[in-house]
């Protein structure tokens, strides 16, 4: 009995979330009657004139006013016409969609749907506006938005919804004014904080359906998670650089341990990537029609599911099965096919969140029994030299000042940025070997193992040999973009040996082109 | 660049995301048959730590289909054969 507390103790909270809710709406909507009663008290006893007026307001056309009007059209009246007729959409709205509604993909019914559904997108970035846009112009009656940050500079080139003048506004309130400016229909309610396990159930409560547009592994797993255990469909998306994935995931929503139910993330991709190798679209770049393409598919998809024909019959509704068989998207911008459509399993039989076996429960996420910071290993800052291997960017700047002709004379600069970065920007003197080729240096006393290096690679080992040897007592001094990598490649040199058993000063500057920004020269750029 | 056909006795490897960063490749033709279990080894041997920085994460596909290749993996048993296309997909999480 003592086990069945905590899971009760979730549903309780669960359900008095959705009370809260609830009673939220009720009251907002006595507000809005009230209100509306109040005008008609001050006015007065109506006139039959004002009466029509009322009902005009109210959204209704007054049969007084459609008798003249149709009377003013002096055209044939067919009797059905006469007939009040009550409408599901306003005017306005069958001119908005027309266009999707006569497709018979979608219909009115799926229109209907479209209104009544809910939807929550995590992430309101390079993903979540063209999905978010998408989905507001398609009609959809309530958007969920949820982000914690802020408005960057950086985000503009592929964060359609954020316009220039709104750097440094939350995110999702910048996507919400966008929102409404595509479509006024649309009721909107905004989530300023970071998906956690504490809030994600009551979060993901009211909606149908879910949208994931983040950007790190952590999230991924969370929402996954999540949707499986609350049932809800899931789209979800990625994209780096020239790439992207998509799929659409637990769906059908079946519950866990139903073989019938769509696979979710955990399926997938059982187990997270090193958290040391994890490529943010700050370091690794992200085209924005590539981001977007996939926030667009991620719409498109969230429209299949949620104007997909009801079965039925409760037999129908037994066997049915989503027309399309789960697969995972893979979009390659620079490759021919751009797109391929893998073949996925169905749920994985020893899946932790959606088999028989399932160690994922609602009430695991409010225990604090699910850390997914720690299950996807926590970043630290990367800390492997000592103070003395160290340069701090105000000390260089010092040894560039004593140095003959003010930079490199006396001393080797590394830079191991890419190729790409270093021709933005770098420091005069400075000798470019990327990091990417370190992983394929040869090991000492191997030299057949070279065989798989290109000759660009190899020309670049070779001169940077020369470099070191050059003079044995000139220091050698690595700097990136941030220190990271810096520090690693320093230790990379000293197991080859350039440090000549110690003599050899090899040392990184710390913080990188960053700090020689912020210290020592404020016009260098920073991208 | 159209993925060309492997030459005759081999299959073709695609890399995407970090598996293409890793090996600085978007395809690559290795002999064939190999057996599925032996394919992350065979990596390995070629691009020494790519197993647990990259591979670990990875979902494989042949042909278009998601295959299994946990320890106790269904797919284990696999043979990869001439011709196949075998693909590396990494979890990319960002957005």
């Amino acid at each position: 009995m003592a086990d069945r507390i905590p899971a009760l103790e979730t549903q309780i909270r669960l359900l008095e979330a959705r009370l809260r809710r609830l009673k939220g709406d009720l009251a907002e909507a006595r507000k809005t009657a009230e209100a509306s009663a109040q005008v008609y008290e001050t006015l007065g006893p109506l006139s039959s004139s004002e009466k029509d007026l009322k009902l005009a307001i109210d959204g209704g056309f007054p049969d007084a006013w459609r008798t003249e009007t149709l009377a003013a059209l002096a055209q044939p009246v067919s009797p059905e016409a006469k007939q009040k007729k009550h409408w599901p959409l306003s005017q306005e709205e069958y001119r908005r969609y027309g266009r999707q509604m006569i497709m018979r993909e979608v219909g009115l019914e799926g229109q209907l749907k479209l209104k009544r559904s809910r939807v929550l997108i995590v992430g309101l970035g390079g993903l979540g506006c063209p999905a978010s846009a998408y989905l507001a112009g398609a009609g959809v009656g309530t958007l969920g938005l949820v982000d914690g940050d802020v408005v960057e500079d950086s985000n503009l080139h592929r964060q359609i919804l954020h316009g220039t003048e709104r750097v440094g506004m939350p995110k999702v309130l910048s996507a919400a004014e966008g929102i409404k400016s595509i479509n006024p229909w649309v009721s909107c309610r905004t989530y300023e904080s970071h998906l956690s396990a504490e809030n994600v159930m009551e979060t993901f409560l009211d909606y149908d359906l879910v949208i994931d547009c983040s950007d790190n592994p952590a999230t991924r797993y969370l929402v996954s998670d999540a949707c499986v255990v609350l049932g809800k469909p899931l789209v979800t998306a990625s994209a780096l650089r020239t790439e992207g994935q998509l799929m659409v995931l637990n769906y059908p929503p079946r519950p866990p341990g139903d073989t019938t139910g769509g696979p979710c993330y955990r399926c997938v991709f059982p187990r997270p990537p090193p958290a040391d190798s994890i490529v943010t679209c700050g370091d690794g770049g992200v085209l924005g029609p590539v981001v977007g393409l996939m926030g667009v598919l991620q719409a498109l998809e969230a429209i299949k599911v949620l104007t997909k024909t009801d079965p039925i019959s409760k037999e129908a509704a037994d066997g049915w099965a989503p027309t399309e068989p789960p697969s995972l998207t893979i979009f390659s911008a620079y490759s021919a096919p751009q797109f391929r459509s893998i073949r996925l399993r169905s749920r994985r039989a020893k899946c932790a969140t959606c088999s028989v076996q399932a160690t994922v429960t609602a009430e695991s996420f409010t225990s604090g029994s699910l850390d997914y910071i720690q299950f996807c290993g926590a970043i630290h800052s990367v800390n492997l030299l000592s103070t003395w291997e160290r340069m701090p960017a105000r000390d260089y700047a010092a040894v560039r000042n004593r140095s003959a002709d003010k930079e490199t004379k006396g001393h080797v600069l590394i830079d191991v940025r890419e190729r790409v970065q270093f021709d933005i920007c770098h420091l005069d003197g400075s000798f470019n070997l990327p990091f990417s080729c370190l992983n394929s240096w040869p090991a000492p006393g191997t030299p057949g193992s070279e065989s798989n290096e290109d000759s660009e690679t190899q020309k670049l080992h070779h001169q940077l040999q020369q470099l070191i040897v050059r003079d044995p007592d000139e220091p050698v001094y690595v700097i990136c973009r941030l220190g990271n990598d810096s520090q690693i490649a320093v230790k990379k040199f000293k197991e080859l040996g350039f440090d000549n058993g110690g003599i050899k000063w090899i040392g990184d500057i710390t913080g990188g082109l960053r700090a020689w920004k912020k210290d020592v020269d404020d016009g260098f750029p920073e991208y | 660049m159209p993925s060309k056909k492997p030459p005759p006795g081999h299959f073709n490897l695609l890399y995407f995301a970090a598996s293409s960063s890793y090996t600085k490749k978007s395809v690559e033709a290795f002999k064939a048959p190999v057996s599925a279990a032996d394919l992350f080894d065979l990596l390995e041997e070629r691009y020494p730590g790519i197993k647990d920085k990259v591979l670990s994460s990875c979902a494989v596909t042949v042909n278009y289909q998601y295959v299994d290749l946990d320890d106790d993996g269904d797919d284990r048993a696999i043979t990869i054969k001439e011709g196949d296309e075998v693909a590396i997909i990494p979890p990319v999480s960002s957005g």
